[in-house]
């Protein structure tokens, strides 16, 4: 079963049928979405009304186009916000974790590696909440004690940026070690070698090499914010990040326009995808 | 030189901020909510310790009956993602070379690269009533009427399915592409047939990604939220429904931590049993 | 050990010693190196040279003893602030910086100006003989230019000692004959005092002044090349450096340095002892006998060499200069290696033909048996 190992021309066939087929399956959905955004119609729906840019371009009710859509582009704000606040947390700690993971010998040092990928296999619903009850009792705890309201432990984008940064992190971890893992430590001993104190030798040295892993996990990191739903919607307060604001329309019965912002979204993530792809293989040596 | 206590002073810098991060955000809530969940509200502000939210779990038909479904659900969704994965890995790894293969493992990736909800959007407007699918039967002539292919288990399931197709694809395609092929015709030179060859050498080695793509897998469908709701509608009877309706809509912090509580169990469970029976040790399979 | 102070040495170790766990890497080393010098530490794998050279480097402190640069006490110094500069085993040029920032390095951690920078890079590019490589990237280099740019980023900051890790391991073996000739000449105008580890008996022998052979943690013996190879104090480095034959026996008669031996097969030699190590009748010994050293008799015209064998070739090792017969004593099914003459007598033998071997008593080193290594 490797092309170096002769199989009859029917079973080649079928098994490239069938890998067509999941490609088709893959990218459906996907296509569908984009292709009603353009749909001249109240619904995302058949039957095909003819071609429009109405849902991105239009100025008026009931048609109104996704640019013009204030509840939305607000959304598509606090969205931005709060994963470029949760991005550069996680990078932070990440770089620091892969530190002290990779570098660091201490007692319990396996015990505390476990526990730092126990985000992987919590389900995001509950880490919300446990997020949730926690900064709550904090905050009952704080109004008894001193009378005063400590109003970032309320839901709110406070405690979405706390929570997506609790799982990210641990995601960003794993890339930034494995790149770490790979790294020559012996350049670090040449550098304080040529006279560099340990630090300077880091940051010389160590983090430039780490500077492609570090740019893909934090596209990583910015997508998995923006796209997050399950962790956020424990956490929300009043601001609506995206996800959150299209799941409300959507449950009331949607128009095109979530397929508009789908489709931004779509050509967003494109894009950042090529950005982290081209980062990625711009290795030194390569 | 004093460099012992130089490292010792780099390695508190380092491991002060992990500290905290694990405990304020991922040990204390927890710890928090187990302590929350073994509470009964006698009063405004006034609490007993009780098993009475676990006690009610089993009580009440609709909660645990709700909690085999979705822990069986995921399973399911599981295998399937696995079954249908595992092939398309294969062929990536094995039967690709070069640029094709590299562009066919980007083609995997590109759901990841949108929201879940832009994927089960997407279902939607193939599956509803009105959507493609429908329209598409009757143009064929295979049925004279719009169909409803949404609001049933069997949309849940490709829900979930598409939406963790890729962390199957990604780990077994690693594992597999890291297997020589060497190995693979020696199976073969040395009289194999293909089930042994598969069974004995591709299977073993590829273990460690199928554990791991298994265990995220089945931990995303059992911690979904959006999936059983858009395409499962209201009967959607999904855990997670229970847990943001007890704490969101009823307010029942106490009920929704034990059931919270529940779900953690179950899942690590799950997880256990699925390393010990694969023999696999976790840091090894997340990482 | 006293003081002396007529004497400069770049460097100097005293009772150095380093352990992991239970395991002695390093054990109670000790040796002087005049400045200017080329040093090698000459040794198998394993046998401690990188835990010392990353002692005297600032990577790792001994757990007793003392290491002295130019007189004075580096023990407090951490690596950046050390006299001495490093090449590594593989390099560890960065793959992120130019050639010039590699080599630029070192000054700039020391805040030296710009324009200094600029001059002393290109110079130091002039005289390892690469003086347009400057922009080029670290990936663009051949394994020798790299040896040269790691050296140069070392040499740009006078050090007072360059230590280099066995850096011509990683290259082919043509090159390395090549990049020998050049690390010495480098040493020589630069002169730098270089140590220099390796495992490579060539490598140390052509290139140094000195030479010490590290066994164990241990050093066995320090001295020139031409010493360690005619003069060996142990049967370590009689075995380690250059070929030998070597038999096992004990000591049958001593008369004044000559004593006669019995091998454990039954041969009788004549052999010379080495005067510290004291020998007496009926003490087992190590015999080593260089292929080089035995003579292939005229039958016409015999020698009157003490050691005297007949035998049998029974293979003709063919290695260019190197070559060698493969000889079998018929009294005792030894076996002898014999270099082949280069002057082209004795060229036509064959396997099969027998011939006459004779060495001389000088020829033919004793050491007192050691428990335990059997290496060489
Ligand atoms: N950091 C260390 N921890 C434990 N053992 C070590 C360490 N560094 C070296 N060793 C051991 O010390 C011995 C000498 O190593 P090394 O100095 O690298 O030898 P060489 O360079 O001569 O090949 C080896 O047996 C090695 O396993
Ligand atoms: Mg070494």
């Amino acid at each position: 079963m490797i092309p170096t190992i002769s199989s009859s021309l029917y079973f080649r066939g079928t098994y490239a049928v069938y890998v067509g087929l999941f490609f088709i399956f893959l990218i459906t959905p996907l296509t569908v979405v984009g292709i009603f955004a353009f749909n001249d119609s109240m619904f995302p729906s058949m039957p095909w009304n003819g071609g429009t840019l109405a849902w991105f371009l239009n100025e008026t009710e009931p048609q109104l186009g996704l640019f013009h859509d204030e509840d939305l582009l607000e959304s598509i704000g606090v969205s931005f916000v709060v994963a470029c606040f949760t991005t550069i947390a996680s990078l932070v700690l990440a770089t620091c974790n892969a530190f002290l993971f990779e570098r660091e010998q201490f007692p319990g040092k396996n015990l505390l590696y476990i526990l730092m990928l126990t985000p992987l296999v919590i389900p995001g619903v509950i880490l919300g909440v446990s997020i949730l009850a926690f900064s709550s009792t904090i905050a009952n705890w704080a109004e008894m004690q001193f009378d005063y309201d400590l109003e970032f432990l309320r839901p709110g984008i406070t405690l979405v940026v706390l929570g997506q940064f609790a799982f990210i992190t641990t995601i960003a971890t794993l890339v930034i070690s494995a790149r770490l893992r790979k790294f020559d430590s012996s350049l670090e001993e040449a550098a304080m070698n040529l006279g560099a104190t340990r630090i300077a030798a880091v940051m010389t040295v160590t983090l430039p090499d780490l500077k492609p892993a570090l740019i893909g996990a934090g596209i990583v990191c910015f997508l998995m914010s923006f796209e997050n739903f399950n962790t956020t919607l424990m956490l929300v307060g009043s601001d609506a990040p995206l996800t959150i604001a299209m799941f409300d329309r959507l449950k009331e019965g949607s128009t095109p326009v979530l397929n508009a912002v789908s489709l931004l979204l779509m050509v967003a993530s494109g894009v950042l995808a090529l950005i982290s792809v081209f980062f990625q293989s711009e290795k030194p040596g390569s | 030189m004093d460099k012992s206590s130089y490292t010792r002073f780099s390695l508190w810098i380092l491991l002060l901020p992990f500290v905290l991060w694990l405990l304020l955000l991922i040990l204390l809530p927890h710890v928090d909510m187990v302590s929350i969940s073994l509470r009964e509200r006698v009063s405004a502000r006034n609490y007993t310790f009780s098993f009475k939210n676990y006690t009610e779990f089993f009580i009440e038909p609709l909660y645990w009956r709700t909690f085999v479904r979705t822990a069986w659900m995921s399973v399911l969704a599981t295998l399937i993602t696995l079954l249908i994965a595992f092939p398309v890995s294969y062929y990536i790894a094995k039967m690709m070379r070069g640029r094709l293969k590299a562009l066919l493992f980007i083609l995997c990736l590109i759901p990841f690269w949108v929201s879940e909800l832009v994927r089960t959007y997407g279902w939607m407007i193939l599956l509803r009533e009105t959507g493609l699918l429908s329209t598409f039967l009757q143009w064929i002539g295979l049925s004279d009427q719009p169909v409803e292919m949404l609001y049933n288990d069997v949309a849940i399931m490709i829900g979930l399915v598409y939406t963790s197709m890729l962390f199957m694809v990604v780990p077994l395609v690693t594992t597999l592409d890291s297997l020589d092929d060497s190995l693979i015709e020696a199976g073969y030179d040395l009289g194999g047939s293909n089930w042994n060859v598969l069974t004995e050498i591709i299977i073993p080695h590829a273990m460690p990604g199928i554990v791991s793509g298994c265990i995220v897998v089945f931990m995303l469908s059992l911690g979904n939220y959006l999936t059983p709701i858009l395409l499962g509608g209201k009967d959607s009877l999904w855990f997670t429904e229970q847990i943001f309706t007890q704490f969101i809509t009823r307010f029942n912090w106490e009920q929704g931590s034990a059931f919270g509580i529940l779900l953690l169990i179950l899942s690590s469970l799950i997880v256990w049993a699925g390393l010990k029976l694969s023999r696999q040790s976790f840091t090894n399979v997340m990482s | 050990m006293p003081e002396n102070s007529n004497v400069t040495f770049d460097l100097e170790c005293r009772q150095v010693t380093k352990s992991f766990g239970d395991f002695t890497a390093v054990d109670q080393v000790s040796f002087q190196i005049p400045t200017g010098s080329f040093f090698s530490i000459l040794g198998p794998s394993g046998c401690g040279k990188t835990t010392l050279l990353r002692m005297l480097a600032g990577f790792q402190h001994p757990d007793k003893g003392e290491i002295l640069i130019k007189g004075k006490s580096v023990l407090g110094t951490p690596p950046n602030r050390r006299p001495v500069n490093m090449v590594f085993q593989h390099l560890a040029l960065f793959p992120t910086m130019s050639v010039t920032g590699n080599i630029a390095y070192g000054l700039k951690r020391r805040n030296v100006k710009r324009e200094e920078i600029r001059t002393r890079v290109a110079d130091v590019l002039k005289r390892v003989d690469l003086p347009d490589a400057g922009d080029k990237r670290i990936d663009q280099l051949s394994g020798g230019q790299k040896q040269r740019i790691a050296i140069a980023r070392c040499l740009v900051l006078k050090p007072d000692v360059l230590l280099l890790d066995e850096p011509l391991g990683a290259l082919d073996l043509k090159l390395r004959e090549q990049m020998k000739v050049e690390l010495k000449l480098l040493q020589e105008t630069f002169g730098t005092t270089f140590i220099y580890i390796t495992h490579d008996q060539s490598e140390a022998l052509v290139m140094s002044d000195q030479v010490a052979v590290m066994n164990q943690g241990r050093f066995e013996q320090v001295g020139t090349p031409q010493e360690l190879y005619y003069h060996p104090e142990t049967s370590f480095v009689a075995g380690f450096v250059g070929d030998s034959n070597r038999w096992e026996g004990h000591i049958d008669a001593i008369e004044g340095e000559r004593i006669q031996i019995k091998t454990v097969e039954g041969e009788s030699f004549v052999g010379r002892s080495i005067v510290k190590h004291q020998l007496k009748k009926g003490d087992s010994v190590e015999v080593y006998v260089r292929p080089e050293s035995v003579n292939i008799e005229n039958p016409k015209n015999r020698s009157d060499l003490p050691n005297q064998c007949r035998g049998e070739v029974i293979s003709v090792l063919f290695d260019g200069a190197r070559s060698q017969f493969l000889i079998r004593l018929p009294q005792t099914e030894g076996e002898i290696s014999v270099a082949m003459p280069q002057t082209g007598e004795h060229a036509q033998l064959r396997k099969g033909d027998s011939i006459n071997i004779a060495w001389a008593a000088d020829q033919c080193l004793c050491f007192r048996r050691s428990s335990g290594n059997h290496d060489g």
